[in-house]
């Protein structure tokens, strides 16, 4: 009994934080997306869902099923977070499969060099971007020395030698896989950990090749963690809008964190505002909610 | 009068109606046509009286106020729950509290006077002028003196009672120093409420380095941000709707030689010239930003549109080793551009009234006004001896920044950006999130 009456107490202080810090806080914006503006221009929420008033959200709604600047940005906030997810795998999957399977002895201070860029602070480190990649930056003299300027310039990525924070979406692109592989890796080095050699072996064995026995048993296996670690980045990249201001400023960059910013920072359209961040927010529940259907039948095909 | 905003008035209630009353499943508009319509914003503003609820079929500003106009000078009204402090009070114990925007005021000048007066200051900064607002209506902070609003946003603090009157016998300094032309503002007459601070200009500030075109003397020198493919990607306008938006309006009126209206509150005008400052987004991918003291100095950007006090903090601090001031050049419009002052507030919560006006007589100080000017912030005081002419003599400023140098003679031909009503506000909140879309 006194145990039972202790775990209750201990889960306390979380469900206080996630109803404070998360439900209301939703609701609070959930009211204002269906609320009204007073003459000041400043929102009114209606607490009562008998008195919410859909004006505001039909409109937004309205505004991207035409085809108007709110659906011109979701699209792009789409392709960029996706050529990023795109990328960080790309880049992170390697590296967490090195650390996790062939660091050996290093595994340590392979991890501790994973966990190193947590220390700095995102906005730093996109600062140093900001130097790195003016135009006689360091970042900007590597890229040329090893001909990245070239290809890009050639595919057309960028539009003149040394040109990489002239409001170029491929860099805000980058900077997004930058700012937020570390923490893809993390995830995907546990998964990866955690997958019985044994397993691997055994693939070997039976005649697999290497690249069968990856195929076949590793990338299967690893999949919880490919998933948990894209969630993990993507849900903040589609919030992000300090990383195309500081590294592009360019309307051609424009994500739905800089709409939503705008129009709850200043001026008339907050209400707008609350109604595109719970939009957003819709979209990414279905994401999330795709996410724990699939690990959950990840889990159940483990399981059987 | 249809306002294209109105079905926002729409009630979840009003929806249910609409859709008891109607078939079920008929499509949105269907909806729209049987529901009631409860209200565009609601007059409930924070502290607003009963008047607010008292329309007039006109632009009307917050809280049901007059909109002040050049055209419409305003006199705000002094109330019995309200009043100025007497004469001859002595200075507080302080803290003095100021709230500015950041960046915004020689720190040397707050110890300065702090030595003078034995009084400690505290400065809070704001970064936005919402966000200063929404703070001082919250009550949380009692602050003393608010600097840096502007005409922009006056209807919203008289209408929220965030102000206290000022006594002008402590403010000796703004009959003797400051223009004649900004004693009796027609957004306040007889400056009930505020005191000049900075004045500045929206104009063109560039490279002369790197762009040889003789931007000052084009017909329409705003035509060459339209003209400026070959800068891609190093050209930029202020992160400000209302500044960037009137840029094309002003541009338009230079071509035809109309007067513009850059407080208009005409939906086709605004969403227009949202469409003509999208063009650049094709012509130079044109950037966003309010950092062009550092840009332009950095060459980063080479054709911003700028606020003058911006190239003058470039001037005086940005400028890298080895890159003269002179590289810099400034235009502004003599006519039907943009010309605005901020001000000096007093919070209406205040706790140390009296020491607050010490403060704002001491900043309109010939020789602090200059000082701030000079060593910090860079933007003009309206002070009767600031002169560019002086300033270009003792090697202050390049000859190629003169006009950032804000002239009295300015004011009557140009136009402040001014408070606009809800609805009007709406349509250049419409047009510059268009425009930032790309």
């Amino acid at each position: 009994m006194g145990s039972r009456w202790t775990w209750r107490l201990l889960a306390l202080p979380g469900v206080i934080w996630l109803t404070v810090f998360f439900l209301l806080a939703f609701y609070a914006v959930i009211a204002v997306a269906f609320g009204n503006q007073n003459t000041l221009s400043e929102p009114v929420p209606f607490w009562n869902p008998l008195d919410w008033n859909v004006g505001y959200m039909f409109d937004t709604l309205q505004n991207i099923w035409q085809g108007d600047q709110f659906l011109t940005v979701f699209v792009r906030t789409f392709v960029f977070v996706t050529l990023a997810l795109v990328l960080a795998l790309g880049i992170g999957y390697p590296v967490a499969y090195f650390a996790a399977r062939h660091a050996g002895r290093w595994r340590g201070l392979v991890l501790l060099l994973l966990i190193l860029p947590f220390w700095i602070n995102y906005l730093m480190r996109m600062l140093a971007w900001i130097n790195l990649l003016s135009p006689d930056g360091m970042g900007t003299r590597f890229f040329s020395s090893i001909g990245i300027e070239r290809l890009f310039l050639s595919l057309n990525l960028l539009s003149e030698r040394g040109g990489w924070l002239e409001g170029q979406p491929f860099t805000v692109i980058m900077a997004l896989t930058y700012g937020y592989l570390p923490f893809l890796i993390l995830p995907l080095y546990a998964a990866l950990d955690r997958i019985d050699q044994r397993q691997i072996e055994a693939a070997r064995d039976l005649g697999a090749s290497p690249a069968g026995a990856f195929r076949r048993v590793t990338l299967p296996l690893s999949r919880p963690g490919i998933l948990a670690g894209l969630v993990l980045i993507a849900l903040p990249m589609f919030g992000d809008y300090y990383t195309p201001d500081l590294v592009s400023s360019s309307t051609k960059t424009t994500m739905i964190g800089n709409q939503i910013d705008q129009l709850t920072r200043q001026g008339s359209e907050k209400v707008v505002g609350a109604s595109l961040t719970l939009i957003l927010a819709v979209v990414l529940l279905g994401l999330m909610f795709y996410y724990l259907r699939a690990t959950r039948s990840a889990d159940d095909r483990a399981e059987a | 009068m249809a306002h294209p905003k109105d079905h926002k008035g729409i009630s979840r209630r009003g929806l249910l109606k609409g859709a008891a009353g109607g078939a079920l499943g008929v499509g949105a508009l269907g909806l729209l046509a049987g529901c009631e319509n409860t209200t565009t914003p609601i007059g409930d503003c924070a502290g607003g009286d009963g008047s607010s609820n008292l329309v007039v079929p006109k632009p009307v500003g917050p809280g049901g106020l007059p909109l002040p106009r050049p055209d419409n000078a305003v006199t705000w009204a002094i109330t019995s729950d309200n009043e100025p402090i007497p004469d001859g009070v002595p200075d507080e114990n302080g803290p003095l509290g100021i709230y500015n925007y950041a960046d915004y005021l020689d720190p040397s000048l707050i110890k300065k006077f702090e030595k003078l007066t034995g009084r400690q200051v505290k400065l809070a900064t704001y970064n936005s002028s919402d966000e200063a607002i929404a703070k001082l209506a919250s009550g949380a902070v009692a602050f003393d003196v608010i600097i840096g609003l502007s005409g922009s946003n006056i209807v919203n603090l008289i209408a929220q009672q965030l102000l206290q009157p000022l006594n002008h016998s402590y403010l000796g300094n703004l009959e003797k120093n400051v223009w004649p032309e900004l004693q009796d503002p027609f957004y306040d007459r007889a400056s009930r409420y505020t005191v000049p601070y900075v004045v500045w200009s929206d104009g063109i500030g560039w490279r002369n380095d790197k762009i040889a075109a003789d931007i000052a003397g084009m017909k329409v020198p705003w035509d060459i941000f339209w003209e400026s493919h070959a800068y891609t990607g190093k050209v930029a306008i202020l992160d400000d709707k209302r500044d960037a938006l009137s840029m094309p309006m002003q541009r338009d009126a230079m071509r035809t030689g109309r007067r513009p209206d850059l407080n208009t509150e005409d939906q086709k005008i605004v969403a227009q010239a949202g469409k003509d400052l999208g063009q650049l987004t094709d012509i130079c991918n044109v950037k966003v930003a309010i950092t062009d003291y550092q840009t332009l100095p950095e060459a980063k950007t080479w054709l911003h549109q700028s606020w003058s006090g911006d190239l003058l903090s470039a001037a005086f601090y940005y400028m890298p080793k080895g890159v003269p001031p002179s590289v810099l050049s400034y235009w502004a419009p003599d006519v039907n551009g943009v010309v605005q002052n901020d001000f000096f507030c007093i919070g209406k919560a205040a706790k140390n009234p009296a020491l607050a006006h010490r403060f704002v007589n001491f900043m309109l100080d010939e020789a602090v006004a200059y000082a701030n000017f000079v060593d910090f912030v860079g933007y003009t005081p309206p002070q009767t001896n600031i002169d560019a002419e002086l300033l270009i003599k003792k090697g202050l400023i390049p000859k190629s920044l003169t006009d950032a140098v804000v002239r009295p003679e300015q004011f009557p031909f140009n136009q402040e950006l001014l408070q606009l009503s809800v609805a009007g506000e709406q349509y250049w909140d419409e047009a510059w999130s268009k425009f930032k879309a790309g």
